[in-house]
């Protein structure tokens, strides 16, 4: 009995988990767009929002969303209207189960666009917003990133220091990711760090991490928590990856290759052969010459011997 | 050598000369029917081609699944019939028997006539035929393709100079026979004796050509049919994928061609009454003949087909079930009984191997093997490596369209044509040598059915 | 029934639309670095030509093939547009350092068929016409039957290029498979040999044949499409030129594929951005590829059906074809 019990929770579970708990951190439910909708911001967002969430979601309104479990649910109605403006941006940032995240999709200015386009289906709401503050967490100061690669080249060590005309101080318990560029985007190195006491963090660099031929990486430095330290980032190039000298994927010869790269067997095989089967056809085609030759001798010359043919 | 000059060779020549030369004559009504019939029968199934040229290849049954269906099952149908150039000039010629003169022409003639054709079948297969000189201009020599071309091209050379050059002597020989035929038949034979005077030089050089192109023939024509079945046995597909599948294509070459051969050999014993020189006697050979190379075939059916069934690899196993018990069962059991194992059958039966039993047998083998290259190219694509999904209903089973038949149909007929023209307008007999040969060929035929009835 | 039709329709008409304006942008920045390196040219000529201190009022900065930034009248800037040649030397040619690779995670497939329309949008296909199709896939009775998104599989060992007899399809430096539907002869030899079903024929006249009439031929694209030629996936080699993820990648709304560069080792999610280590998700996930015994190298990888966002459902119509 309990184990049915058991089961049949856990088979509820997901769903209760799904659909009801689905919270946000206290200190984000508050978070405020840095703009005013207008009309221009809700434009922008009908094209994100028809391009990124209307394949589960639907059209707001129209009650068009998908069959899925847990239900996306139309953004029109209560079930996402009664979220606060800091929820919203908080799930659709950080996605869960089924819905992606698109902390690397949108930009936050993206994603304010699309709430404000959402907020147009709501007529009782009325919007509060905040234009952003930057660094917070030391005001007046600029912030000062160094990346280093350190000895054993298997870590780079961050420095991070706040200067105002004053004093300079270690900048203390910051939430740092460190980015590699990629054709399609950034990539995280190693976790998320804190920098300690002293300002410093390092981050692991994954062996076989690959550079370029010089085994160069760029790197972007940013804070996770972008509301206390602004949106900044620190770019430099670093000589921390493995040196890749990329191969041309045509380079040998093969059989699928063009006929500039084929085998050479198979080239010279291919062409010996015609050349020599051709060779004897043709000369099997001067024999007719020789017959032809030997019968207009004949032809001129009747009862001729033989022995003055050759 | 015999002498040429001789009272009693040319006594034979002129008796044998009259016999063959009779039929080569294009005003008579019989003539003039059938091509005209030939001819318009081709006409119309041209006109199929031009719809195709209009719409694409969409008026045919294939679709991407099954996307080489009844034309290329026409191809290799063709270039395994004209193979038999090759068995009888060569394999039995270079080996020495006497016998085989008489059908040594009207062999090379099927080859001249099926390898022309199969060049051209192919491109009714392409989807952009106004790119054909690509394959020259562009060729990749990896391509199986290619090599199937400069391979089949040569093929027809070499075949067109065997049947050739042995006629040179008959053209001298009958260029002054002539009366009562076109004016021009006599100067084209004029010309293409190539001052032929029947001497012992002139043997020579002609002999060394002769052994040359035989010589060369027998490797191009190996290479021709193994080059393509590499067109299928290249590929990972199942019912494709078989190391064997050389062998079992020249095998089965060969039951088709001598099938050929023995219809066109009954067809001119009848119509051309040939019947003193194409004997009962050529008939019981090229009857053990086929009986022979149908045994052959039938070893590398067994192993073709037994094999993959004992081990029923996953997509080996839906291939052979289609074959066995599904869709392909009627078709593939008529031919593999009706085509292969009754005839082979049949064939023990001496009384079978007279001319007409052979006739009728060798016209079920030949449709046989059509139907078996049918087989061979398109069951193994309806079952890929990956499911089959999402595509229209139709696209799942290949049935080819009446367009599709028709321009398959124009590939027979116009084999016919070159097969008739070359038999009208030059003799099919090799004169000379069939004189030189008369006696001893008597002496041969004699001690072989005393050999037969002992 | 007819209004989600309705709305099937609009939100095709929605991708052509942004389709088109890609393209466009596309074209702006092709035209613009194409104009680059033409005036770039012509700049030297013309600095020649004008007297030395005469300026002329209307002076733009344009960069030259040789990396020198030069100023040239802007009147004397003219518009430039890739011709046919250009499409198939660069086509032909492939990006330079680069390893495209393809990861496909199946545990989050749900056969939404986005990449499915907005592949055929861009390629100006029919409906059931594909590069890249979906399929249902289940090996055994007791094997749970799981969606499974088939691009062509660009393979390091070819056997539809192998046998093509004309070069018409071919492999790049960056791995790419093309086709030139400029030489293709239309044998379908490839057809025969891809063990994947991953190529096309058109039988009959393309879909947009009377629009796309007069168009250049990009090879990249392979639009316009011919009748009596082969087409298939491309991994959108046009929009990898601009820097940009293939169309399906960006379409899935599921977070389904995975793009990148091998010698990076990095793959980017066409649906959240992110980018992560190729080998590293291959690793704890336990990727695989498709028909490896077959020894065709296969550039596309999977991630097994494991965990699954989206339980398994039969589609509408039923089984759309035979179960693998």
């Amino acid at each position: 009995m309990n184990r049915l019990l058991i089961i049949l929770l856990l088979q509820l579970f997901p769903v209760i988990l799904m659909s009801q708990g689905w919270d946000t951190p206290a200190d984000k439910k508050g978070k405020l767009s840095p703009f005013k909708f207008t009309d221009e911001t809700r434009i922008v967002g009908e094209k994100l929002y028809l391009l990124n969430c209307k394949s589960c979601h639907g059209n707001p309104g129209k009650a068009n969303f998908i069959n899925l479990v847990p239900s996306p649910g139309d953004p029109a109605t209560d079930k996402i209207q009664h979220n606060s403006d800091g929820e919203i941006f908080y799930k659709v940032t950080t996605g869960r189960g089924p819905m992606p995240s698109f902390k690397n999709a949108l930009s936050s200015n993206d994603i304010w666009n699309i709430i404000s386009f959402l907020r147009s289906f709501n007529p009782k709401y009325i919007q509060a917003f905040q234009p952003e503050i930057k660094s917070a967490a030391y005001p007046g100061a600029t912030i000062n990133i160094s990346l280093l690669l350190n000895k054993k080249k298997d870590s780079v060590i961050v420095k991070l220091t706040a200067i105002s005309p004053k004093i300079i101080v270690p900048v203390i318990n910051a939430g740092i990711k460190l980015l590699a560029k990629r054709t399609f985007g950034m990539m995280p190195v190693d976790e998320d760090k804190t920098s300690d006491m002293k300002g410093f963090a390092a981050f692991k660099i994954p062996k076989g991490f690959r550079g370029d031929t010089a085994g160069n990486v760029y790197f972007s430095l940013r804070f996770t928590d972008e509301d206390k330290f602004g949106a900044f980032s620190k770019d430099t190039v670093i000589k921390a990856g493995e040196i890749t000298i990329p191969q041309s994927l045509v380079k040998d010869r093969a059989m699928w290759n063009n006929v500039r790269k084929a085998p050479i067997w198979i080239l010279l095989t291919f062409s010996l052969g015609v050349m020599s089967v051709w060779g004897f056809i043709f000369l099997v085609l001067f024999k007719l010459r020789d017959i032809y030759i030997v019968g207009e001798y004949l032809d001129k010359n009747p009862g001729k011997e033989e022995s003055e043919l050759k | 050598m015999t002498d040429h000059d001789n009272q009693q060779y040319k006594d034979r020549l002129e008796k044998v000369a009259s016999v063959v030369l009779r039929p080569v004559r294009i005003n008579n009504k019989g003539f003039i029917l059938w091509m005209g019939f030939l001819i318009v029968a081709f006409a119309a199934c041209l006109f199929a081609y031009s719809i195709q040229l209009r719409k694409g290849l969409i008026v045919t049954g294939l679709r991407d699944y099954t996307s080489w269906g009844m034309y290329i099952a026409n191809f290799v149908f063709f270039v395994a019939t004209s193979l038999v150039g090759m068995l009888i000039s060569c394999v039995l010629g270079l080996i020495g028997f006497k016998w085989v003169k008489p059908v040594a022409r009207i062999a090379e003639i099927i080859a001249i006539a099926f390898a022309a054709v199969a060049g051209l079948v192919i491109i009714s297969d392409m989807g952009r035929p106004d790119r054909l000189p690509y394959v020259f201009m562009f060729g990749r020599v990896q391509s199986p393709i290619l090599w199937d071309v400069t391979v089949v091209t040569t093929y027809f050379a070499l075949s067109l100079l065997l049947w050739f050059f042995p006629l040179i002597p008959d053209l001298a020989v009958a260029k002054n026979k002539l009366s009562g035929r076109p004016a021009f038949l006599a100067k084209a034979y004029e010309i293409l004796s190539f001052k032929w005077v029947h001497h012992e030089e002139q043997y020579r050089i002609l002999h060394i050509a002769v052994r040359i192109l035989l010589i060369l023939v027998v490797p191009t024509a190996f290479a021709i049919h193994t080059v393509t079945s590499w067109l299928f046995a290249f590929t990972p597909r199942a019912g494709w994928d078989s190391s064997i599948f050389g062998p079992y294509f020249i095998s089965g070459a060969f039951v088709s061609g001598t099938s050929a051969l023995l219809i066109a050999m009954y067809f001119f014993r009848k119509n051309y009454k040939f019947q003193d020189y194409l004997t009962d006697f050529h008939f019981e050979k090229l009857g053990r003949v086929l009986f022979l190379v149908s045994i052959v075939y039938l070893y590398f059916n067994l192993n073709e087909f037994l094999v993959p069934a004992y081990k029923m690899k996953k997509l080996d196993a839906i291939h052979l079930h289609e074959l066995f018990m599904g869709k392909y069962a009627l078709l593939f059991w008529s031919v593999q009984l009706g085509g292969l194992v009754i005839p082979i059958i049949i064939l023990l039966i001496r009384k079978m191997r007279k001319p007409l039993p052979l006739f009728i047998i060798s016209m079920f083998v030949f449709a046989a093997s059509w139907l078996k290259r049918f087989i061979i190219v398109v069951p193994p694509q309806a079952h890929p490596f990956l499911p089959v999904q999402n595509v229209p209903a139709e696209w799942h089973i290949y049935s080819p369209t009446l367009i599709e038949t028709a321009i398959t149909m124009a590939s027979l007929l116009l084999a016919l044509i070159i097969i008739t023209v070359l038999s009208k307008l030059f003799p099919v007999l090799p004169v000379c040598e069939l004189a030189e040969d008369e006696a001893i060929a008597d002496n041969e035929l004699l001690s072989g059915i005393e050999n037969n009835s002992k | 029934m007819s209004e989600e039709k309705k709305t099937k329709k609009s939100e095709s008409s929605e991708i052509e639309r942004i389709l088109e304006s890609s393209r466009r942008e596309f074209l702006k920045k092709a035209g613009l670095s194409g104009a680059a390196i033409i005036t770039g040219a012509a700049a030297i000529y013309a600095g020649f030509r004008h007297e030395k201190g005469k300026r002329p009022e209307n002076v733009i900065k344009v960069l030259t093939p040789d990396n020198r930034l030069v100023e040239i009248p802007a009147d004397q800037v003219k518009d430039y547009k890739p011709g046919l040649k250009v499409f198939q030397t660069r086509g032909r040619a492939g990006l330079k350092g680069k390893k495209w690779v393809m990861l496909i995670d199946l545990s989050k497939c749900r056969n939404a068929r986005k990449c499915v329309t907005a592949c055929q949008a861009a390629h100006h296909l029919r409906p059931y016409e594909y590069h890249m199709n979906t399929l249902i896939m289940q090996e055994s009775v007791n094997m749970p039957a799981y969606y499974m998104p088939k691009p062509c599989h660009h393979c390091d060992n070819p056997p539809c290029v192998s046998v093509c007899p004309v070069d018409a399809t071919f492999k790049r430096q960056d791995g790419i498979v093309l086709i030139d539907n400029e030489r293709c002869i239309g044998c379908r030899f490839c057809m025969a040999a891809c063990p994947y079903s991953a190529r096309i024929f058109h039988w009959q006249d393309p879909q947009n044949t009377e629009e796309d009439k007069g168009e250049i031929y990009n090879i990249e694209l392979n639009v316009p499409q011919k009748r009596g030629t082969i087409s298939k996936c491309l991994f959108s080699a046009d929009r990898l030129r601009d820097g940009m993820l293939p169309y399906c990648v960006s379409a899935c709304p599921n977070g389904v594929y995975y793009f990148g560069d091998e010698n990076e080792d990095a793959v980017t999610n066409g649906t959240t951005k992110e980018t992560v280590s190729l080998k590293e998700l291959l690793k704890k996930n336990g990727g695989y590829q498709l028909l490896t015994e077959l020894g065709t190298k296969p550039r596309v990888y999977y991630l097994p059906p494991k965990n699954r966002l989206f339980e398994f459902e039969e589609p509408d119509s039923g089984t759309q074809g035979e179960k693998s």
